[in-house]
């Protein structure tokens, strides 16, 4: 019974992979050879873009494009790769979608951007600047560049990255989990910011916002110099934190500052309208 | 002389040499006491013809006993007829100071000892109607030539970027010498830019 099922479902992956082609995807497949710490550049409208750290001098993009409304322009000039996902007239979000699953060499310098994919980088040592609108961005695993991200409303998503760190957001959440570096800067408007981690690298933790709420969990052995201030939300602190002097009044429950440990890292949260809490993580 | 003790003598008519040597030196007190200056002059100018719908009688009465500034009358057959004729009288001077107090509140929002006074005065909004500035029209228009769908977002996002630029503005204007409004306001200049940038990124498409 065994033969037939695997049949079965053969018969079923082919019907629709058909169906897909038929509908008129296409699939591209690029390679590309480059040296050292190459610059890779992909702007598609829409639809995914997956890059992932690959064989060294080499970059393989694999772009599925949903139908015949829009096309890939590539460029290679020395070190350089531009991909731009064309949009030809007709095109909107559905017939423009490309999806991109790309690998790169691990020190490359990634630019990347889409308007409604999610854009996905990982296992990187290069800068890693990314822009988007509405997709949820996420970046993991790197460690040792840049990373800038500017978003509109999607979701951005840190996880054990290391380096220079800045998200700018207007609605989209910013979420942080093992993230430090010398510099982390957060910048949003009403979207949430919550960050997890020791705030180590003798580092300056920077997170702001007009409306959104702002959520940062420390263990109780981070080295830590503290300022948070909220013009109209509620502050709060779990920590019995070291007094320390402020340039403004730091009232309880709109404002406090202080210091942990040997305060080898800088941590401000401000906050317009949202509330601040500085959480003590739970072992 | 501090800015609480010139806020004392805020009010008296000739200011003393000392009183003028903190105006001198003090933008935020001169600043108050012009504000105050305005809405004297504004107060004065006030018509009988020009006297509100009795709903906002009525809330003012209810305000002023709140603030126990009036008590019920103990005759109930003549207090309205009190009120009407008080109010008449009263309301021009009691108008300006209601307005200055609102304005001494928001120019030292954060006082010591009155910060739930201060919360529950700014937590009170007024509705406003959000001016569009040509260069933000201009934007609308470009996005919206391109991608009628997302015309709506945009425009909550301006919006968005526009109130964080004009409460981090006040912020500042509450306290010129602190540099963490200062930043905020760098970080509100750089949101509406960046909404800028990705707009016109967009604008590549057919």
């Amino acid at each position: 019974m065994r033969a037939p099922n695997c049949a079965a479902k053969l018969v079923s992956v082919l019907a629709i992979t058909g169906l897909a082609f038929a509908a008129g995807e296409s699939r591209k497949d690029l390679h590309f050879k480059v040296g050292k710490h190459p610059t890779v550049s992909i702007n598609n409208p829409y639809g995914p873009v997956v890059v992932k750290a690959g064989a060294n001098r080499e970059v393989v993009v694999t772009a599925i494009l949903h139908s015949d409304r829009v096309e890939l322009d590539q460029s290679k000039s020395h070190n350089r790769i531009d991909i731009v996902s064309h949009l030809l007239a007709g095109a909107d979000r559905k017939t423009g979608i490309v999806e991109y699953e790309v690998q790169v060499p691990r020190d490359a310098n990634v630019t990347l951007h889409s308007d409604t994919g999610r854009i996905h980088a990982e296992k990187l040592q290069g800068d890693v600047m990314v822009a988007g609108n509405e997709g949820p961005i996420d970046v993991m695993d790197c460690a040792g560049g840049h990373v800038h991200v500017r978003t509109l409303n999607g979701s951005v998503t840190l996880s054990n990255v290391h380096g220079h760190i800045e998200v700018m957001s207007m609605g989209g959440d910013v979420f942080m989990n093992q993230v430090s570096g010398t510099l982390v800067l957060v910048n949003s408007n009403s979207g949430r910011i919550k960050y997890a981690g020791d705030f180590g690298d003798d580092g300056e933790y920077d997170f702001t916002s007009h409306t959104g709420d702002i959520e940062a969990t420390a263990p109780a052995f981070a080295s830590i110099e503290v300022l948070a201030r909220s013009d109209q939300g509620r502050v709060d602190s779990d920590f019995s934190l070291e007094p320390k002097h402020t340039p403004f009044l730091a009232s309880a429950g709109s404002a406090f500052a202080g210091t942990l440990g040997k305060a080898a890292s800088s941590v401000k949260l401000f906050s317009f309208s949202g509330k601040i809490h500085l959480k003590k993580r739970q072992n | 002389m501090n800015c609480v003790e010139f806020e004392r003598v805020l009010l008296e008519g000739e200011h003393s040499p000392e009183q003028r040597a903190h105006l001198d030196s003090c933008s935020a007190c001169a600043n108050l006491l012009a504000d105050f200056t305005l809405i004297s002059s504004q107060a004065k100018l006030l018509l009988a013809a020009d006297e509100p719908s009795p709903a906002v009688w009525n809330a003012l009465e209810s305000r002023l006993r709140s603030e126990g500034l009036i008590r019920p009358a103990e005759a109930s057959p003549s207090r309205r007829d009190f009120f009407w004729r008080w109010r008449t009288a009263w309301l021009v001077p009691v108008a300006a100071v209601l307005a200055m107090v609102a304005v001494v509140r928001l120019h030292h929002p954060a006082s010591a000892g009155d910060n739930a006074a201060v919360a529950k005065q700014i937590k009170v909004k007024a509705p406003v109607t959000v001016a569009v500035s040509s260069d933000d029209q201009q934007l609308l228009n470009t996005v919206n030539s391109h991608r009628p769908a997302q015309r709506a977002r945009y425009r909550a996002d301006l919006d968005d970027a526009n109130a964080f630029i004009r409460d981090a503005e006040q912020a500042v204007k509450s306290d010129p010498n602190d540099v963490y409004r200062q930043q905020m306001l760098i970080n509100a200049y750089e949101q509406k830019e960046m909404l800028y940038d990705l707009a016109v990124d967009h604008v590549s498409e057919p």
